[in-house]
């Protein structure tokens, strides 16, 4: 009997291969013939496309004015599990405004290298300033550029605030 | 994290325990005190009620305010028949001011006071802004956390807030959001009861209402910070560290106020390497919770731009930055060169370590007695004005001793600026403890707040008649019969000590009434410390204390930080560590400054001692920094004294070192490193170790402040057995072996 159970495994091998060779050649031909679409990204030269709640790059963003909408509370350092944010606040005045309200981040860095995207920032916001985009590509050369200073992570103002002066305007892309 | 501040009571201010009662709170049956509120009978029994407007300091005046202790109570209630029942009383009660009786049931979370808390929060938040997020008091805020525990999660008012400018510079320190505000008169209450200025009242009235000064003048004070540490909401806050950090941004160390030698207990709140805030630290003893605004605001020269970072070294009048190696090089060879024709003064805004390792380089290293760590006006022999002859140097009393007196004699003193927090146990044994209180000066200030605000008496003699005013005094004592004299006013009358001093002779004699009374603490300011004939004061001060009795109650205390530890550790010209008598004493300051005029001294070491700022006979300061004396400073910045001087050496401030300072009672207190400045700034004590190390070692070489503390510990008597773990939180006060 062992003889036969022996010829029984290899041919229900064969037909496990086939089967998976069979849906191979399929999609191989398929691909080949044109009739049905490629799967595989071709990265760099094309980026597949994010899911919608993906959690990657910090961005800090602005109101539709210009005006930044972080008011440099430190809650997203107060939430952040990998204590990777800094914050330092300062005062607005009407010269010199950069948010609405009395108080903005001077200082915003980010430690890339220990954050781990968890989003509790984002979530601990209560401006909605600080949110976490679809940018993946992070990797650098130096560990200090993983340091992202707060002119990094402001997004670029459509508008330029009439009050924004100085340092300010050069964030503004 | 910081600790809830709100959760201390003071027995003290409770009337004395005459009889027990049984009650019973949320099931927990205790025995509590007759008459004890029962928001503090609560925390005996672990049970949480929330409040706002409460503060065991603070009198109970204007409190039960804020309602938010609310409780429901049942109270025994006897029928005509005699039988006793229980009753609920209709409406709940604040526990803020509800005495404890016999038999009273206290319930604190039944439906009805749930719901009372969650009305009353939302009665307190339709005029908050709820701005937390940019508010400097978010996440330690009392209002954050009641709300949070005992709130609604929502809000039915609709309509607009009541606005305010923010940012209202009530003070030159504190910054006023009226919009925040809660109404809950713990600021008011507090410049009426402790600091004693009563500038901040209530204006207007309803939603309207606003703290402020009458006149909306600036608020004045000398003790101001302390409202932003008692605000339980976001109200007032501190200028200086306004959007500065939030709580969470900030590490927090236990220390030790360096701006007098009071000793508060201080934490101090840094980020990274800069100090941001200072904040009170409760030690029953010393400063309670308080903090003064020198010492709550007058810290930030520590991490200022202007500290030293490397050594100075002037050549050819143009100061040139040196490193360690060469600077080192450079002074051992010239302490070398000199071959004993050196001296060192300075030490009292030192540790006892510094102090320690500064003595020892000097005696046991380069040969010399000549240091001395006093730059007041009296320079003879420290044992010479009280402890000859009442077996004590500078305080009699402890200062919360100070709350027990009958009448106190503050004289020759601006007290509230020499010495804020004895200013504070004068106030509260006046305020709380009926104690009067007789203010002796040569001048007035016209500011708030000061003693004479609540002296009975205030006596305003001219400059220098101190000893003529107190003998005055002594023969009003002993004309009236009053206390027995002992014949130490010989040839005083009362009209030639009110002509001498312009006194009036009822002034006179009504203070020598009131001192009869019964326990008298004198307490004597800068004007008799720096006086010209200070033993004559001294005696006369001694002659009037024992008269009445009180020979233990003079108080002379010193002026900087640590001018009591300096002098413990011997940085005296006559006496070894622990006042030990030295055989061939050596000059003291004013000496050593003449020596360096005359060009008799090769090398002067000043520790830390502001020379030209603050010593009496700034002429004499001034020749011997002029003169070819080879002068090295200890300094943090560039003082005028570092200006003049020839090396500067960056020493360490209080937050970057550890070790002890010993206040002036006595206290011996420990202070902890907070962070680093910069690597290239030295401890005083390795500053001197070093140098001692290269000049051959003898004993003055040392490994860190703790090894020191161990070495004083055991050479001098009066620390005998002080280790860093038995220090503790709140420091020990040492005494005298006899006593």
């Amino acid at each position: 009997m062992g003889f036969l159970r022996t010829l029984q495994n290899t041919a229900d091998g064969a037909k496990a291969l086939t089967t998976g060779a069979r849906i191979t050649m399929r999609h191989y031909m398929g691909q080949l013939l044109k009739t049905e679409p490629l799967q595989t990204v071709q990265y760099p030269e094309e980026r597949r496309e994010q899911f919608p709640r993906t959690r990657w790059r910090h961005v800090l963003t602005r109101y539709e004015n210009g005006l930044e909408k972080c008011i440099g509370c430190s809650l997203c350092a107060g939430a952040c599990p990998a204590r990777c944010i800094y914050v330092e606040a300062a005062e607005n005045t009407d010269e010199d405004r950069y948010s609405p309200g009395e108080r903005y981040a001077v200082k915003y860095e980010i430690n890339m290298l220990r954050c781990i995207f968890c989003g509790f920032c984002q979530d601990a916001c209560p401006t909605g300033a600080i949110v976490l985009r679809k940018d993946f590509e992070l990797a650098d050369f130096t560990r200090k550029d993983f340091l992202y200073t707060k002119e990094m992570l402001l997004e670029g103002a459509s508008v330029i605030p009439l009050t924004a002066v100085g340092t300010h305007k050069e964030a503004v892309k | 994290m910081p600790d809830n501040r709100l959760t201390q009571t003071e027995a003290s201010l409770n009337p004395a325990v005459t009889q027990m009662v049984n009650i019973k709170i949320d099931g927990i049956e205790l025995q509590v005190p007759k008459g004890e509120n029962i928001i503090e009978s609560a925390k005996r029994a672990g049970v949480d009620i929330p409040y706002f407007c409460y503060h065991p300091r603070l009198s109970k005046g204007d409190a039960a305010n804020c309602r938010m202790c609310l409780v429901d109570v049942f109270a025994p209630r006897r029928a005509p028949d005699g039988t006793v029942s229980l009753a609920k009383m209709p409406k709940p009660q604040a526990s803020c001011t509800l005495p404890a009786d016999e038999g009273m049931v206290i319930v604190t979370d039944s439906e009805a006071v749930v719901r009372d808390r969650k009305g009353v929060l939302e009665f307190l938040l339709i005029n908050h802004p709820l701005d937390c997020p940019i508010c400097d008091r978010g996440g330690e805020c009392p209002l954050q956390n009641n709300a949070i525990f005992y709130g609604a999660a929502t809000s039915r008012y609709t309509e607009e807030k009541r606005h305010f400018p923010k940012a209202y510079p009530l003070a030159e320190n504190v910054v006023f959001d009226r919009e925040r505000c809660i109404h809950c008169a713990r600021c008011t209450r507090f410049t009426e009861d402790i600091s004693g200025d009563a500038q901040l009242g209530f204006l207007k009235r309803g939603a309207d209402m606003e703290v402020g000064t009458f006149e909306h003048t600036a608020y004045k004070s000398k003790f101001s910070g302390n409202v932003i540490e008692l605000c339980p909401v976001g109200a007032l806050l501190s200028r200086s560290y306004r959007f500065k950090a939030r709580p969470w941004d900030l590490h927090s160390q236990r220390s030790v106020c360096s701006k007098c030698s009071n000793g508060c207990n201080i934490k101090i709140d840094y980020r990274l390497d800069s100090l941001q805030r200072i904040n009170g630290r409760i030690n029953e003893a010393v400063n309670e919770e308080w903090t003064c605004d020198k010492g709550k605001f007058g810290h930030s020269y520590v991490s200022s731009e202007a500290r030293l970072k490397t050594p100075m070294l002037k050549t050819g009048g143009e100061w040139k930055a040196i490193d360690w190696t060469e600077a080192l090089q450079i002074l051992v060879g010239k302490l070398r060169d000199a071959n004993g024709s050196v001296a060192g003064i300075g030490g009292q805004r030192c540790t006892n370590e510094d102090n320690f390792a500064f003595q020892k380089l000097f005696r046991e290293v380069l040969k010399s007695n000549d240091i001395d760590s006093r730059v007041e006006g009296y320079l003879g022999s420290v044992n010479k004005p009280l402890y000859e002859r009442f077996g004590y140097h500078a305080m009699g009393n402890a200062i919360a001793e100070l709350e027990d007196m009958k009448t106190i004699l503050v004289l020759g003193s601006q007290l509230v600026d020499e010495q804020p927090i004895i200013y504070l146990r004068v106030r509260k044994a006046y305020r709380f403890k009926g104690a009067t209180v007789i203010n002796a000066v040569s001048s007035v200030p016209e500011d708030s707040p000061k003693v004479g605000d609540f002296a009975q008496l205030e006596l305003v003699y001219k400059p220098g008649t101190e000893a003529a005013l107190l003998k005055g005094i002594l023969s009003v004592l002993s004309a009236e019969k009053l206390a027995s004299v002992n014949g130490f006013a010989k040839g005083y009358t009362l009209e030639k000590a009110a002509e001498e001093t312009g006194v009036s002779a009822e002034a006179i004699q009504q203070a020598a009434r009131l001192m009869a009374t019964g326990k008298l603490a004198i307490i004597a300011g800068r004007e008799v410390a720096n006086h010209a004939n200070h033993l004559e004061v001294v005696q006369a001060i001694g002659d009037l204390a024992e008269a009445t009795g009180n020979a233990q109650n003079i108080n002379l205390p010193g002026e900087d930080v640590n001018s009591q530890g300096a002098a413990d550790m011997g940085v005296l010209p006559d006496f070894a560590p622990g006042y030990a008598p030295l055989e061939n004493p050596g000059k003291n300051t004013a000496q050593i400054l003449q020596a360096a005029a005359d060009g008799s001294l090769k090398v002067l070491w000043v520790a830390g001692a502001k020379l030209l700022e603050k010593f009496p006979n700034r002429e004499l300061a001034q020749a011997a920094f002029a003169s070819d004396t080879f002068i090295v400073v200890n300094e943090l910045t560039m003082t005028e004294t570092a200006q003049a001087a020839d090396l500067v050496l960056p020493a360490a401030s209080f937050a970057e070192k550890e070790g002890t300072f010993t206040n002036c009672e006595r206290r011996v207190q420990r202070i902890h490193k907070a962070f680093d400045i910069s690597l290239e700034i030295k401890p005083d004590w390795l500053i001197f170790s070093e140098v001692a190390t290269r000049m051959g070692g003898g004993g003055g070489s040392f490994f860190s402040a703790r090894d020191i503390l161990k070495a004083i510990s055991a050479q001098v008597p009066a620390y005998a057995g002080l280790t860093a773990k038995s220090l503790g939180d709140e420091g020990v006060r040492w005494n005298y072996p006899d006593k």
